[in-house]
């Protein structure tokens, strides 16, 4: 199973499905964010796999699996940021709350 | 002594193995993740879950990656996420529900999602070697300082640029509560 | 010679305008200005109708062209022009002339009126109008000038606005006629399709000519022309608004409605005649309607009690007279009448209205009698206009009349002759009838007005005692000898062409074979009208003496109850139009307006609420939550998806 390249992707997909699911179904915009998280790693891991079993892509899949990795931190980072500066507004962390745009 | 590549009374690989406790676990704390009402035990679930995924990467022949992501995920981003959730608590926190009236939807959304990407995924011939192979260390530095360089700075330059505007965002006012 | 024609018309327009602009500042004064110009433009008239007349114009007349009114390149050219030629010049002679006297008529009629000035100015815009409809050389120019002349009508019949039944007669009148215009429009539109050109002489020798290719049929052309003539001339059906239009001041009714505005029908024909003489069977039509409107007309005359309307069916009558010679090809003998019966008419409408100026403004002839020793000069007059009309030799009426009969019976249209030849009878009996009840017998004038009667000034009457001349010696003058006096010859010209194709033998008169049966027979059932009419109503002439007998009449009445009550109610025409489009075309309108309303609106309507019916659904979609967006993206992404992932497995 380890040398098969379909198990990791079907792993990756499961984990993007998971971030997925959780970023549309959670009400606390931090939950949101996690999911996010989780997805990245998703495709992060598709990423090294693909590194990791074609010969072309080798040294070039982890370089981008790093990249990837400091792209979602930065991310992480404003996320959170924007979280904090909406709840300091509107005292509450839920999305489901925030419809000011609301028809 | 090497460790036998079979373990002797099952005969299963040991890699085999520890991929499965791995993707066991990685899987089951993601559901952990998306499911558990506390934030902070979800934030905890995604470190564990950071921490397999680490694991799988060392498994599928990624040192660097593998020890990249124990420190930025685990090290760097989780801490900040729990700091988060902290600035953010309000009391009324866990009687309130977790999930949105669309939840179910959204679930129905993913299992089709994680449907199709097994079916794109099964379906098609990635021309892709039989086994596994390590990344060489010396090969990525070279690729990553020569050919990557430039998204190389660039990378940096924004992790500047979203540092600096986290602390912008987030800065509390004269006066403001925490 | 060109400049004094422009001059004829110009005048009474400006005097109309004059008029118009300073009426209310020269109040009593305002005739000297509106007769004034309408005395110059007889006298210039007069100038041009001898030059005219004597030949010196040439055959085909006098051109004048005035202006290019519509310059729209080579496909659709107008132009503004006069022509005048021997049938213009009869007209001018009855137009100026006639209208000359009533507008001198008016000066006592409306003296005591306060809209006086308005009264001249609207007299003198129709002798423009009329005068421009007989000049005009093209037919968009006729027809403008028919409006015109219509519109002038509508201002006239309507003048006592205050009153509600004139303001519907004026109405009536003006609907009716456009009627019939919507056929002349057609029948212009007709000729220019045809023809390319809307000038009278060119197009109808266009029209006319060898081996013309025509789109729309001669026959239907020369009809949609005559539906014109029908509304403005009033024949069956176009009939109903002439009695109505009575409603106007008598000088009104003497001037449009007896001698100028109806003839313009007529003239219309006659000035078209070689379109009608290559289209026999529009000729026939022409005939059968004129004679029907002179016998339906003298029918209901018989029984009329306003003295102005049965004036009023005694016109329609004679029109249907010219309309007849008209149709059986005696086109001189139409004008003749026309022209014999504009002063006749003319003549008995001033009188009627010196009559109720008399008796203080009555016109019911029951509520009349014994006027003769009391009005002498209104009375001698009327004496002798309906000696006239009624076909007495040696009156005007005599010559005319008896022409068109002989032409009828003589060209075969034997059923004309028969008709015609019994609404003489019925003519003579009518007048002598009105004679009776309103000069001769008792007096059954209110007590009140009693008195008071008086004859009208001199302003009145001396227009009375000039038309009273041509009424007598006109026929004399002009009419004899029969088929070859002075307006045959005049009238030659304009008619020979037409009278060509109808392939009409010159024939001499000839007083001892069928002319001089015809001339008796005529004379007779006249003479036998006027005896039962003085046997029912009563004369007092010297040496013949009868007292009116009232009895008599009821009783003759009592034995054909229908056809009293037929002739009173009209023939129940207007009632029955009244059914027809007022009623009918009021659902019909009514119907029509739920449809717009209901459906078309409603359409309109439903549509704007429908859109904001659907905004409001789609509206549900924007939540302001940022899920429900993912949502639809993770959605769509993953049709897509499945989608291609389908259709590539195929």
């Amino acid at each position: 199973m380890t040398n098969s390249l379909d198990a990791y992707l079907i792993l990756s997909g499961l984990l993007f499905a998971i971030g997925t699911f959780g970023f549309l179904a959670r009400r606390n915009a931090i939950s949101m964010l996690m999911s996010i998280e989780l997805m990245l790693n998703g495709v992060n891991l598709a990423i090294v796999a693909f590194g990791s079993f074609i010969d072309r892509l080798r040294p070039n899949a982890s370089v981008i699996a790093l990249l990837v990795i400091a792209v979602a931190a930065a991310e992480a980072t404003v996320g959170l940021a924007i979280v904090i500066a909406i709840f300091r507004n509107r005292r509450t962390p839920l999305v489901d709350e925030y419809d000011s745009m609301r028809q | 002594m090497t460790i036998p590549e079979v373990i002797p009374i099952v005969n299963v690989r040991w890699d085999d193995i520890l991929f499965l406790i791995l993707a066991t676990v990685m899987i089951g704390s993601a559901l952990l993740v998306v499911i558990l009402r506390d934030i902070i035990r979800c934030g905890l679930a995604m470190m564990v879950c950071f921490g397999a995924l680490a694991g799988i990467y060392v498994i599928a022949g990624a040192p660097l990656v593998a020890a990249t992501q124990v420190l930025v995920y685990i090290g760097a981003i989780s801490v900040l996420v729990l700091f988060a959730i902290m600035l953010t608590q309000t009391k009324a926190a866990p009687a309130r529900l977790v999930f949105q009236t669309q939840a179910v939807p959204a679930a129905l959304a993913a299992v089709v999602l994680a449907i199709i990407i097994a079916l794109a995924v099964g379906s098609t011939d990635w021309g892709a070697a039989g086994t596994r192979v390590r990344t060489a260390t010396d090969a990525l530095a070279k690729v990553l300082f020569q050919q990557y360089v430039l998204p190389f700075e660039i990378v940096s330059v924004l992790l500047l640029a979203a540092v600096i505007g986290g602390v912008f965002l987030a800065k509390r006012d004269e006066g403001e509560p925490l | 010679m060109e400049s004094l024609v422009v001059l004829i018309p110009a005048l009474p327009l400006a005097g109309f305008i004059l008029t118009g602009l300073f009426g209310r500042r020269l109040d009593k004064e305002a005739h000297w200005l509106a007769v004034g110009v309408v005395v110059v433009s007889w006298l210039i008239s007069m100038v041009v109708v001898v030059a005219a007349l004597s030949g010196r114009l040439g055959d085909a007349g006098l051109s004048i062209k005035l202006w290019e009114w519509i310059p729209a390149g080579k496909a659709f050219h107008v132009d503004v022009g006069f022509t005048v030629d021997n049938l213009t010049a009869v007209l001018l002679i009855v137009v100026t002339t006639i209208g000359m006297l009533v507008h001198v008529y008016s000066i006592g009629y409306m003296a005591h009126d306060p809209g006086y000035w308005r009264f001249f100015a609207y007299l003198n815009l129709f002798m423009f109008s009329m005068l421009v409809l007989v000049l005009a050389s093209s037919f968009l120019v006729v027809f403008v000038a028919w409006e015109l002349v219509g519109l002038s009508s509508y201002l006239l019949i309507g003048f006592w606005y205050g009153r509600r039944s004139a303001a519907l007669a004026a109405k009536k009148a003006f609907i009716v006629n456009r009627v019939g215009d919507v056929g002349f429009a057609l029948g212009i539109m007709a000729i220019f399709v045809n023809t390319g050109t809307f000038e009278i002489r060119e197009s109808i020798e266009k029209l006319t000519a060898a081996g013309a290719v025509l789109t729309v049929p001669l026959p239907v052309i020369a009809l949609l022309v005559f539906a014109g003539a029908m509304g403005k001339s009033a024949q069956f059906p176009l009939h109903v608004w002439l009695p109505d239009a009575m409603e106007g001041p008598t000088p009104v009714s003497a001037l449009i409605h007896a001698a100028t505005m109806v003839n313009a029908g007529v003239y219309l024909v006659a000035r078209t005649n070689l379109l009608f003489a290559h289209a026999p069977d529009a000729m026939v039509v022409v005939a059968a309607i004129g004679i029907f409107t002179a016998i339906l007309a003298a029918s209901i005359a018989l029984t009329q009690t306003d003295i102005k309307r049965v004036l009023a069916y005694s016109t329609l009558s004679q029109l249907g007279y010219m309309f007849a010679a008209l149709g059986v090809g005696a086109w001189a003998a139409a004008i003749f009448h026309l022209m014999s019966h504009g002063f006749f008419k003319g003549l008995l409408f001033l009188d009627s209205g010196s009559v109720i100026h008399a008796v203080d403004g009555e016109q019911d002839m029951r509520l009349m009698g014994g006027l003769s020793r009391k009005i002498p000069i209104t009375y001698g007059t009327m004496l002798i206009g309906s000696v006239a009309i009624s076909g007495i030799p040696p009156l005007a009426g005599f010559f005319s009349k008896d022409e068109i009969l002989a032409s009828a019976f003589k060209n075969g249209f034997l059923w004309v002759w028969l008709v015609g030849f019994i609404v003489a009878g019925l003519t003579a009996f009518y007048m002598f009838r009105l004679m009776g009840l309103t000069f001769w017998g008792p007096s059954r004038v209110d007590r009140q007005v009693e008195p008071h009667i008086h004859e009208s000034p001199p302003v009145m009457t001396g227009p009375l005692i000039v038309l009273a001349i041509p009424s007598v010696f006109l026929g004399l003058l002009i009419g004899f000898p029969p088929e070859s006096g002075l307006i045959h010859q005049w009238l030659e010209p304009v008619f020979t062409d037409g009278l060509e194709v109808l392939h009409r033998p010159e024939a001499a008169f000839n007083v001892f074979g069928i002319d001089g049966a015809l001339v008796l027979s005529s004379v007779l059932i006249a003479a036998v009208g006027i005896a039962v009419a003085w046997r029912l109503f009563g004369v007092e002439l010297p040496r013949l003496s009868r007292e009116p007998d009232p009895e008599r009449v009821r009783a003759l009445t009592a034995r054909a109850p229908f056809l009293y009550r037929a002739s009173l109610n009209k023939w129940w025409f207007d009632d029955l139009y009244d059914l027809l489009f007022i009623r009918v075309g009021g659902r019909v309108a009514a119907f029509l307006w739920w449809f717009d309303r209901v459906i078309v609106d409603g359409t309109v309507n439903q549509i704007g609420i429908e859109t904001q019916r659907a905004g409001r659904l789609l509206r549900q979609v924007q939540t302001g939550r940022v899920q429900n967006y993912a949502l639809g993206i993770a959605l769509g992404l993953l049709v897509m998806a499945g989608s291609y992932l389908v259709i590539t497995a195929r």
